[in-house]
């Protein structure tokens, strides 16, 4: 189980998926590629951030983007949030699958089938991800995909960092936008910042119980 | 063990719980009735409306833990106007089946409508049901998903006995509910959103304060996510838990026939 607000999780996947789907069906070239994938499943595990998101080719022109799945995978690629974030950033992704702690278990070859088709296509990660999440994590998400399949076009120096530091540390500040409205946004947000200021006083309680062992 | 122990705290007398108000055990069902009857032709708008959409993100991570696939026979019991029915219909595929289900004739009718306009007709049989007495063979299901309805069954232990029984051994139930959100802020701002805007949305939209004055009432009155969990454990359910959402605002319970 992830301890993750599965209700966030999936209205961000939602979204990506549905800018996925957009941008497939826009790519008509694309579609015999996917056929030829059709029944495959990818995972991908975060593992830093204890999540896991699977990607499942359903037909030439629909994927589905889930944090549940029972099918087996063809390939299943586990690495840190600095992993994936060097890869995506990375001009040689290939040294980096090799020389970071990223795991991938099956075939490799449906993998980069599926980067190469996608980074064909022009997807708009931004608008769903920004509309669930709000504009600081929406945005990062969207930088982070945006360069994982399009490897080696551009280098983003900070990406890395912002990306780490942002997930572990900012992820519960930016309350939802928008789309999901009065009520999402209302029930969200609070139950974000109580967790936050939980947190808080989480922190300062160890630092105050640390003070005295030291005292 | 009996009964009584599954049940919440008045359910062993002759009278149960209508949203905050006691009836009695055999009008229940008809009050309920008259519930659905009424907001059943601007349910999905008001649905909608009063979640802002997000019951459709409950959902998704409802289908997304079924792990229903080509070929399963799925029952969406008190299924209403058949949101889940549609998608596990593309999921099971042709050779697949999916029974909408519910004690609500007008439900279904405006659900069979629906199914109509998705073009989900060939895999789909729309059964008038009670949740409590499932008219359907022993270990005949492969999943079974309850949403927004168990908390209007009058029985629920009863309701999920009958649901075990006709589940295939490693089949699973998932139910889908309202339940307490896990924190106390939190709680307070539910309680406001759901007694008073709620009920003025339902006025304004549908006319209907008193219905939507009921579905707030029932919320709270249904078992919250451990009573719940021991609840499916006491009807025999292995391997049960559950997944809060927003904060528990919803809970999604998962437990399998062994
Ligand atoms: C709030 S609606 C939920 C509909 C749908 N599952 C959804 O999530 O949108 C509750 C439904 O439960 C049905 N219901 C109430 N008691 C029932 C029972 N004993 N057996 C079957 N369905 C019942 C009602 O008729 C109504 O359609």
């Amino acid at each position: 189980m992830t301890q993750h607000d599965p209700a966030l999780i999936s209205a961000a996947l939602a979204g990506i998926e549905r800018a996925l789907n957009q941008a497939i069906a826009l790519s008509p070239t694309s579609h015999d590629e996917l056929a030829g994938l059709a029944g495959t499943v990818l995972g991908v595990e975060v593992t830093t951030v204890d999540l896991t998101v699977y990607l499942d080719i359903i037909s030439g022109t629909e994927a589905r983007l889930m944090t549940h799945c029972e099918l087996p995978t063809a390939a299943f690629v586990r690495g840190t949030v600095e992993d994936f974030a060097s890869l995506a950033s990375s001009k040689d992704p290939a040294a980096v699958l090799i020389n970071s702690g990223i795991e991938l278990e099956g075939n490799s070859g449906s993998l980069i089938a599926l980067q190469q088709v996608i980074s064909r296509m022009d997807i708009d990660w931004e608008a769903p991800l920004v509309a669930t999440l709000g504009d600081v994590m929406g945005h990062q998400i969207a930088e982070t995909l945006r360069s994982m399949f399009r490897w080696g076009e551009s280098a983003h120096s900070s990406l890395r960092r912002q990306i780490s530091e942002f997930v572990l540390e900012e992820a519960r500040l930016t309350p939802p936008k928008a789309e999901l409205e009065y009520f999402f946004d209302a029930v969200q947000s609070l139950s974000m910042q109580v967790d936050r200021v939980q947190n808080k006083l989480e922190k300062l309680r160890a630092k105050v119980e640390q003070k005295r062992g030291q005292a | 063990m009996t009964d009584d122990t599954t049940s919440t705290p008045h359910e062993e007398e002759n009278t149960t719980d209508f949203g905050f108000s006691r009836v009695n055990r055999g009008d229940k069902a008809g009050m309920v009735r008259g519930v659905f009857d009424s907001v059943a032709g601007r349910y999905d708008l008001m649905n909608d409306l009063m979640s802002g959409g997000i019951h459709r993100i409950w959902k998704r991570f409802t289908i997304e833990l079924s792990a229903v696939r080509t070929g399963q026979t799925v029952l969406d019991i008190a299924g209403g106007t058949g949101d889940l029915a549609a998608k596990f219909s593309r999921l099971v595929g042709p050779e697949g089946q999916v029974i909408l289900a519910d004690i609500n004739a007008a439900m279904l009718t405006v659900g069979r409508d629906r199914l109509i306009d998705k073009g989900a007709t060939g895999n789909v049989q729309v059964v008038q049901a009670d949740a409590q007495a499932l008219p359907f063979d022993d270990n005949s299901i492969d999943c079974i998903t309850i949403a927004f309805g168990l908390r209007n069954v009058t029985d629920k232990a009863m309701a999920l006995r009958s649901m075990l029984r006709v589940l295939r051994p490693g089949g699973r139930l998932l139910v889908l509910e309202f339940s307490t959100p896990t924190s106390a802020l939190l709680g307070k701002l539910y309680d406001q959103y759901s007694f008073q805007i709620l009920p003025a949305m339902g006025r304004l939209i549908a006319q209907d304060a008193e219905s939507y004055r009921y579905l707030a009432e029932s919320i709270r009155q249904h078992p919250d996510q451990e009573t719940l969990l021991e609840m499916m454990e006491v009807a025999g359910f292995a391997n049960c838990r559950y997944h809060n959402m927003t904060g528990g605002v919803v809970a999604l319970h998962q437990g399998f026939k062994a």
